[in-house]
């Protein structure tokens, strides 16, 4: 039987792949504003003890508000005011890139079969898989990308496999939200700090570029 | 709630205010200085009414985080610590208050006014820790709030690189005493302190060494004592008075605190201890003696009487190991008193260096000259201090150094090393206060006495008002224990009672050989005041002239031809080279008639040279080594980051 979390988690990691082979700013942008969303829906679908709570919806509601709207918005805003040359710069091909990921997949589901997590139902299995992957990709995007701003996005990504993360090992219990929405608050201020970060990166070096940044260096 | 308590927070918020309230200088320290002043004199009570009524220890515990438990207890030895912490840090805000007089800079000052809280409030913390984490835990917040005393004028390199130095000594030290602390926790799997005696005794060494190595760079014990020299010319007086006054003795507390929790049976401690206090006696005073700058001496010799506390404590420990019950009680008592002592005449030293510094703005000694009529309180504060570092009767040092050598004296039917480490402790006692003596002849002779060496010195004029008091009311405790002794020295008693050897023993039974002795300083001081008394009534219907000091009969004479500290000094640092290199740098006179001479000398401190030369420069070789694996590539960084996660994953 296709269960619907099946279809989520699957959209997930074409998500992963696609912003690993994507050569557009915008379409990162975009790509990790659809990730958010389906990232913010998983908890709603999983098999859950207590069924769908109303705190469950308005958790989804709020993580939708942040990860889908609030912090893609102010991305593309940084892309539109600070980046001239929209294209992404990888320092590692977008097709290496690609296979890394995949790498990266098969990875993941060999060490979440190695955890021996017997207790733990078959699609938070799943989803640790694809959290662990959804991390690996955020640091392929942080290591491998030369503009400063594809690291705040890489960031973001592998925040939220730590989100899935959290999500496939903790029971869906109340204090989960709590945590996850002292994470969101951090969140917002980590993406607010890095866009003042790329500001002034851009006002001294006139680039984001990091390579430039070697320069600081003693 | 306990009037300990209490106190602490009364200190605490003086401090905490200033941070609101600097906009408005004067009040800023008004109320600073009174509610600080308050508080040291709430917890100063507390204290003495702890050793003195024999009271239950107080004892106060609270969990923190769920994970340790935050526990302090107040027991004889602590309340005996307590006495400097609270008295000397009340004396030193009174002093503050003039000091700091730089309207210009009042952030920074109200900066310095809640750190100084912060450093009382954990030293006085530190000596009632009762547990390792506890422990820890304050002695970190010390040593960081005295950090950001110490660069009060962090806008000058000197004093930023002696913050660093002071920095680096004290978080190195901080970690081997963590290293001990877990050389314990290891054996006892507890933090309490209860259980450390329990240890095995091997490990007993062990975690002693480490934590006398940790808590000997707080105190300054050669050859960890190279920040010293930095830290206490580069801080305000009042801080440096603070430190090195009060703050170093809590390293003393830690080591003495440490012996008693893991009561060991072997003399190899007390053997330790003796040879360290002998080689930090001896040398410090000698680097003291080749030293130009006044505060940078005065360092020096706060190296030489922590010298003096651990050959008291060796005595201690080396009776107590032997069931000597008397040399280990005049031992401890010996060193415990000179605690108090040093604190006390160690800030009255400061305190007038800080007076000269502010009055001529200078601290080299060869630039003065002559203050003593210019400065009156200041300069006769300053002999009584000298006097008193000295250990010369009628005043306080005497009567410390004198229960030392009471207790090295018993101890000379010893067999063995301890017979040999026993009589070196009388021989370097005797020799440390000689030179300790000579010293201070130097200090007051080149900066009281003499003819003004530069203009600043001929235009000083005497500090404020509260400066003075500050300095009178310490001078007066000199003298007040030199000749009513008995009930400091019945304190340190008690606080020696700690020991279990010694819980039963009568040490009491001593007192009336103290109060003879005060006895006859009293009589030494009458005497004083009488001739001084008939030589004021003999000359008072002479004519009296007033000349040049040390005119010698020269038609010219020009304060040039006076000695300077250099020479004055040089022949005694001489007979020491060995330990001590002097680089001179003299032009010589080759020509009939001779141009401009310059002479130069530089006591160079072995220790230090020694650290840059076996530890600091391999290592930087080393790191030098490292310098590719710094490129200024952001996305190998954060590689690194990736590599060293994976591994301790992997490994861990």
């Amino acid at each position: 039987m296709i269960h619907i979390s099946n279809i989520l988690l699957a959209l997930i990691l074409l998500s992963v792949l696609l912003s690993l082979r994507s050569n557009r700013l915008m379409a990162l942008v975009e790509l990790m504003a659809f990730q958010g969303v389906m990232v913010s829906a998983v908890p709603l679908v999983l098999e859950t003890a207590h069924g769908v709570t109303f705190n469950l919806i308005l958790f989804f509601l709020l993580l939708v508000l942040v990860k889908g709207v609030l912090i893609p918005w102010l991305m593309y805003r940084a892309v539109k005011l600070v980046v001239v040359d929209r294209e992404v710069e990888p320092i590692i091909g977008y097709n290496a890139s690609l296979f890394a990921g995949l790498i990266m997949i098969v990875f993941s589901v060999y060490v979440t079969n190695n955890l021996h997590l017997n207790m733990l139902p078959m699609d938070h299995k799943l989803l640790l898989a694809t959290a662990i992957t959804t991390m690996g990709a955020g640091l392929i995007l942080l290591m491998t990308r030369r503009k400063a701003i594809t690291q705040v996005i890489g960031y973001l990504i592998m925040e939220n496999g730590i989100y899935l993360i959290g999500t496939a090992l903790a029971k869906q219990v109340h204090t989960q939200y709590v945590v996850e929405f002292a994470v969101l608050l951090d969140l917002i201020v980590a993406v607010l700090v890095m866009g003042i970060v790329l500001n002034d990166i851009n006002h001294t070096f006139d680039d984001v570029d990091t390579t430039l940044m070697g320069q600081l260096k003693d | 709630m306990d009037t300990f308590l209490i106190a602490l927070l009364l200190i605490a918020a003086g401090g905490l205010q200033a941070l609101v309230t600097f906009r408005a200088y004067l009040l800023m320290k008004i109320l600073a200085v009174s509610t600080i002043i308050g508080g040291c004199g709430l917890g100063l009570y507390n204290a003495v009414n702890q050793i003195f009524r024999q009271v239950e220890p107080f004892v106060c515990s609270c969990e923190w985080l769920q994970i340790f438990t935050f526990s302090l207890k107040i027991d004889a030895v602590s309340a005996f610590f307590l006495i400097p912490v609270f008295a000397i840090s009340a004396v030193a805000a009174l002093y503050s208050f003039q000091y700091m007089g730089d309207k210009e800079r009042s952030a920074a000052t109200a900066a310095n006014y809640f750190f100084y809280a912060l450093l009382i409030i954990s030293m006085s913390l530190v000596v009632c820790a009762d547990n390792l984490i506890s422990f820890a835990l304050t002695w970190e917040l010390m040593s960081i709030s005295s950090f950001f005393l110490v660069i009060y004028d962090f806008h000058k390199q000197a004093v930023r690189n002696a913050g660093y130095i002071y920095f680096f000594f004290t978080q190195a030290g901080a970690l081997f005493i963590f290293a001990g602390f877990g050389c314990i926790y290891a054996h006892t799997g507890s933090f309490s302190f209860d259980a450390i005696a329990a240890i095995p005794e091997s490990v007993k060494l062990t975690a002693f060494i480490l934590i006398l190595i940790g808590c000997g760079s707080k105190a300054g014990i050669m050859p960890f004592h190279i920040w010293l020299p930095y830290a206490h010319p580069a801080a305000p007086s009042h801080i440096s008075a603070v430190m090195s006054g009060v703050m170093i003795k809590i390293g003393i507390y830690g080591i003495v605190r440490f012996y008693l929790l893991l009561a060991p049976t072997s003399v190899l401690f007390g053997q330790l201890i003796i040879v360290l206090g002998i080689v930090s006696g001896i040398l410090g005073v000698v680097y003291a003696l080749g030293k130009h700058d006044i505060k940078r001496l005065l360092a020096y010799h706060s190296v030489e009487n922590i010298g003096i506390i651990l050959l008291g404590l060796g005595i201690g420990m080396l009776g107590v190991a032997t069931g000597h019950k008397t040399m280990a009680a005049f031992g401890f008592a010996g060193g415990l008193l000179h605690v108090l002592n040093h604190s006390i005449f160690k800030s009255l030293l400061f305190f007038g260096a800080g007076g000269l510094l502010r009055q001529t703005g200078t601290a080299a000694i060869d630039q003065l000259g002559g203050l003593m009529k210019r400065m009156p309180f200041t300069g006769r504060s300053f002999l009584v201090g000298s006097l008193s570092i000295s250990g010369l009767p009628p005043f306080n040092g005497f009567i410390s150094e004198f229960l030392i050598y009471y207790g090295a004296f018993h101890g000379l039917d010893l067999q063995g090393a301890s017979f040999i480490l026993t009589n070196l402790t009388i021989l370097s006692l005797a020799l440390i206060g000689g030179l300790a003596a000579a010293c201070f002849t130097k200090v007051v002779g080149i900066v009281f006495l003499g003819e003004a060496r530069s203009e600043a010195a001929a235009q000083a004029s005497e500090t404020g008002s509260l400066i003075i008091i500050s300095q009178l009311i310490l001078a007066l405790f000199c003298l007040l224990i030199g000749i009513f002794p008995e009930p400091f020295v019945r304190a340190a008693f008690l606080a020696s009672r700690s020991i279990p050897l010694l819980a039963d023993f009568d040490s009491m039974q001593f007192l009336p050989v103290l109060s003879n002795i005060a006895r006859t300083a009293a009589l030494f001081l009458i005497l004083f005041l009488l001739i001084a008394g008939i030589r004021k009534l003999l000359y008072s219907g002479k004519e009296i002239t007033q000349s040049g000091t040390w005119g010698c009969g020269f038609t010219q004479p020009t304060v040039r031809m006076q000695y300077t500290g250099a020479s004055y000094a040089d022949s005694m640092v001489d007979f020491f080279r060995p330990f001590v290199r002097v680089q001179k740098k003299y032009s010589g006179i080759n020509t009939v008639f001779p141009g401009k001479t310059t002479y130069s000398s530089h006591v160079q401190d072995t220790s230090e040279t020694g650290l840059t030369l076996f530890l600091v420069r391999p290592i930087l070789y080393l790191l030098g080594k490292l310098r590719w694996m710094q490129h200024g590539n952001i996305q190998l960084y954060i590689g690194y980051i990736v590599l060293a996660i994976v591994v301790m994953l992997i490994f861990i």
